[in-house]
């Protein structure tokens, strides 16, 4: 196994995998171990027995663009993503004391708002904010939580700090492919799980179903689950069927249920009308329900939020949870850890600019060519500037867009993220990439073992975003060393 | 417990397959027969249409009624959707939302199915030798996707569903290959006329895989009465019109409320058998044939009004009051 000397000799970004000397990191020596003891037809072998892999499992996304050929292999490297379990349980604990506080930010919102009549979250941001929905104000969920199922990008910036870059609370998705990228990985090389103490990762959809199990209004029954999916155009429709799948549970679309005048949640069975006691949607806050949001929406339930209000349904996300899910918002959360949890945050945020705010809107606006500009309510890297590769036309007409509507707009400066090896044409080059970890809460908190590591193909490409060219790893968290 | 989109999904998935199926039978054995006609008999390429019960679409397209327009309508033309190639895809698409129901291998194996009819459709248009080689491996590869069905699937209400989809389009298809000996024009010389009967039903059959199974059942020669009544009575023959209204009989016993639909099938059932089938000229025999289509679509939408569409725009169903909706058992 041959690393790509020219790509590794011109290379600045910290690397997941090797240190500056070119040498394996501790945690990821039983890796190069065994990839130096394959030579080079094997490795061949194994990545062709990847890609038929991949095929026959039929693990796909969708392109919204492409109607016509609705189903795309996304692409897999073979070469893991290694994390010593220490750092990892570092990370978790920082993951799971974020998501606390921003539920509790996000019931005090909708309820008292003491952190804004203390000062501490502004109220401008909050009337500004896209996601926030008036129609969930005076609810208090089940154990308080909005945000059940929370997706944390995190990435690595030179000096080796780790980094939230967003948190997705309204319907993140790339769980499944976290799950089916270990599943290759066993099926490829099954000889290094033993010889590498790996954390397995496959709990999640049992924690995922005891999640959901929780917000279900008929204690002490067995709870009907249903998966509300937009259908199978959507781009994440095959992780929707796959997580319907191994919770046992049903995969429903909007049509398949109807709430009753008394604000009761049935689905529609052959045999009649079956309640539904926890929703686990998939579709977006604007298409719940027609008759409290989008009017036209075909996608959702007419009724759903009344029969949520009234308790008689658990739905995760709850409806609004996305109010925390908003780039402004972001800048805030240390902030917000240290006023309702009174500690120290344990993950660093980046660096924020908000153009909201005269000084830091004028500060942005001169150093364009330095910072990455992003539009506060949108997600899957739709939308912003990268300013240091943007040309000056690009640059000037996003200044354009941020004199006309500042509240939407937010930067940070550009963070050189971490690379891993990657299989490159028979080499391992260095490619930029990103974690997703998935955390749970109800009346406990989960986070996954590592996450979904999304890495950027192309080389030099910081984007990592599936309909954006990327591409996955798997990721390993592993014993220390003793 | 069975979502009634799931349902109604799994249900079309068997039928479109099966009639993928059918549908590939019906072209071999029309083929079979054209190789026996002798001079002096014609066959009416539109009636094949026809007997599919596609004459007006087909003429909307072409405008010609020969082979090779005939061939395309049934095996490639997608705005036909009993087209083989038509059927397949629609089979492929309702698996897609059933991934989480059926066995894991059946999205490979239909997949594969469409696959292989996206890349041999138009050689089996053109040449009747491949059409032959290309119908039967369409034909073998839905074998395989049924074997893998009984075998792998759990037994429930999804399972009754395919195969109550597989048998009424299969009961339905054994009367459209009856048809299609009113589609021959005989010559008027009446022993080449009685010879070629004869090798005609004994195509029709081949194309059943019935022939065999006649002879051992029923009689070495094949007389058109006998011919009759052995694909729409005879008990043994797992494609008689009586065989599949039993399997369905026996699928709503073990589906919920299903005593209509039971008695319905049932009833069919009964007066087919009691049916005087010696007497049917091929005029007669058309005629029945069209009577026998109506009642199986009787039964079909029944079926659908019962399982899938009872809940349609969310109407609560009659005899439920609002506030008093029976639970579903699970």
């Amino acid at each position: 196994m041959e690393l790509a000397k020219d790509e590794y000799a011109s290379h600045t970004a910290y690397d997941e995998l090797l240190d500056r000397a070119l040498k394996p990191r501790p945690a990821a020596q039983p890796l190069f171990d065994y990839l130096n003891s394959l030579n080079q037809d094997e490795l061949d072998k194994r990545r062709q027995a990847v890609d038929a892999t991949i095929m026959a499992m039929g693990i796909t996304f969708t392109v919204y663009s492409e109607a016509g050929n609705i189903d795309r292999v996304w692409p897999f490297d073979p070469i893991p993503r290694v994390m010593g379990r220490k750092e990892w349980e570092s990370i978790q604990a920082g993951l799971k004391q974020r998501l606390k506080a921003l539920n509790l930010f996000i019931n005090d919102l909708y309820n008292e708002q003491r952190i804004i009549k203390d000062g501490v979250f502004p109220a401008d941001v909050l009337e500004g904010s896209g996601n926030f929905r008036p129609q969930c104000v005076g609810i208090t969920p089940r154990f308080g939580v909005w945000a059940h199922i929370c997706g944390t990008d995190l990435v690595r910036d030179k000096d080796g700090t780790v980094y939230v870059l967003e948190d997705n609370l309204r319907v993140p998705s790339g769980v499944s492919y976290m799950l089916e990228n270990r599943q290759i990985m066993k099926r490829i090389f099954p000889e290094v799980f033993r010889t590498t103490s790996i954390l397995p990762v496959d709990d999640y959809p049992t924690q995922l179903y005891q999640m959901l199990a929780s917000l279900s209004p008929r204690e002490g029954e067995q709870p009907v689950i249903a998966v509300l999916t937009p259908g199978i155009y959507n781009s994440a429709y095959f992780e929707h069927s796959y997580l319907a799948q191994q919770m046992g549970a049903f995969l429903v679309e909007g049509s398949d249920m109807m709430v009753s005048a008394d604000d009761i949640v049935y689905m529609k069975t052959i045999t009649g009308l079956q309640r539904v006691d926890v929703i686990y949607r998939r579709i977006d806050d604007a298409f719940l329900d027609p008759e409290v949001f989008n009017p036209d929406s075909a996608l959702g339930v007419p009724g759903l939020m009344r029969a949520w209000r009234k308790g008689n349904v658990g739905i995760a996300n709850a409806p609004g949870a996305g109010v925390a899910d908003d780039k402004v918002v972001y800048a805030f959360v240390p902030q917000i850890i240290k006023y309702y949890l009174n500690e120290e945050p344990i993950l660093a945020n980046v660096p924020s600019y908000l153009c909201m705010y005269e000084d830091q809107r004028e500060y942005v606006l001169a150093n364009l060519d330095k910072l990455v500009v992003k539009p506060a309510n949108e997600s899957g890297g739709y939308g912003m500037l990268i300013g240091p590769r943007a040309t000056q036309e690009e640059r000037d007409q996003f200044a354009e867009l941020i004199r006309a509507n500042p509240r939407n707009y937010m930067a940070q400066p550009t963070l050189e993220i971490s690379t891993a090896p990657t299989l490159v044409d028979g080499k391992l080059a260095p490619r930029h990439l990103d974690l997703r970890p998935f955390v749970l809460q109800s009346d406990q908190l989960y986070a996954t073992t590592g996450g979904l590591t999304r890495v950027a193909m192309r080389k030099g490409s910081l984007v990592v975003n599936s309909s954006q060219g990327g591409g996955s790893k798997d990721t390993w968290i592993v014993e220390d060393a003793a | 417990m069975m979502l009634a989109r799931v349902a109604e999904n799994l249900y079309w998935m068997a039928r479109n397959l099966e009639r993928a199926e059918n549908t590939a039978r019906l072209i071999n054995s029309t083929t079979y027969v054209l190789l026996d006609l002798p001079h002096g008999a014609t066959f009416g390429w539109k009636n094949l249409a026809e007997i599919a019960g596609l004459d007006d679409l087909f003429a909307k397209t072409y405008p010609e009624a020969n082979e090779e327009s005939i061939m395309r309508f049934l095996i490639e033309d997608e705005a036909n959707p009993s087209s083989i190639f038509a059927c397949v895809k629609y089979a492929r698409e309702n698996t897609r939302t059933l991934r989480e129901v059926l066995p894991a291998e059946m999205w490979e194996r239909i997949n594969s199915l469409y696959l292989y009819v996206r890349q041999n459709a138009q050689a089996a248009c053109k040449s009747r030798r491949e059409r032959y080689i290309i119908l039967n491996e369409i034909i073998q590869q839905r074998h395989a996707i049924v074997g893998l069905f009984s075998g792998t699937m759990p037994h429930d209400d999804g399972y009754q569903l395919i195969k109550l989809g597989r048998n009424i389009e299969r009961a339905d298809m054994t009367t459209r290959i009856l048809d299609l000996h009113s589609a021959i024009s005989f010559p008027d010389d009446s022993v080449v006329r009685e010879a070629l009967v004869e090798r005609i039903w004994m195509s029709t059959l081949e194309s059943l895989s019935a022939y065999q199974t006649y002879r051992r059942l029923v009689s070495m020669h094949v007389r058109s009465k006998d011919g009759v009544r052995f694909l729409l009575q005879d008990m043994r023959f797992p494609r008689s019109v009586s065989h599949c209204l039993s399997e369905m009989e026996a699928c709503f016993r073990l589906m919920p409320k299903s005593q209509q639909l039971q008695q319905l099938t049932a009833l069919l059932r009964l007066k087919i058998a009691q049916h005087d089938t010696s007497k049917l000229d091929s005029v007669a025999l058309h005629e029945y044939i069209d009577v026998l289509q109506m009642q199986l679509g009787e039964i079909h939408d029944a079926l659908l009004q019962n399982y899938f569409h009872a809940w349609q725009d969310g109407v609560l169903p009659s005899g439920q009051a609002q506030g008093e909706i029976e639970f579903a058992q699970q």
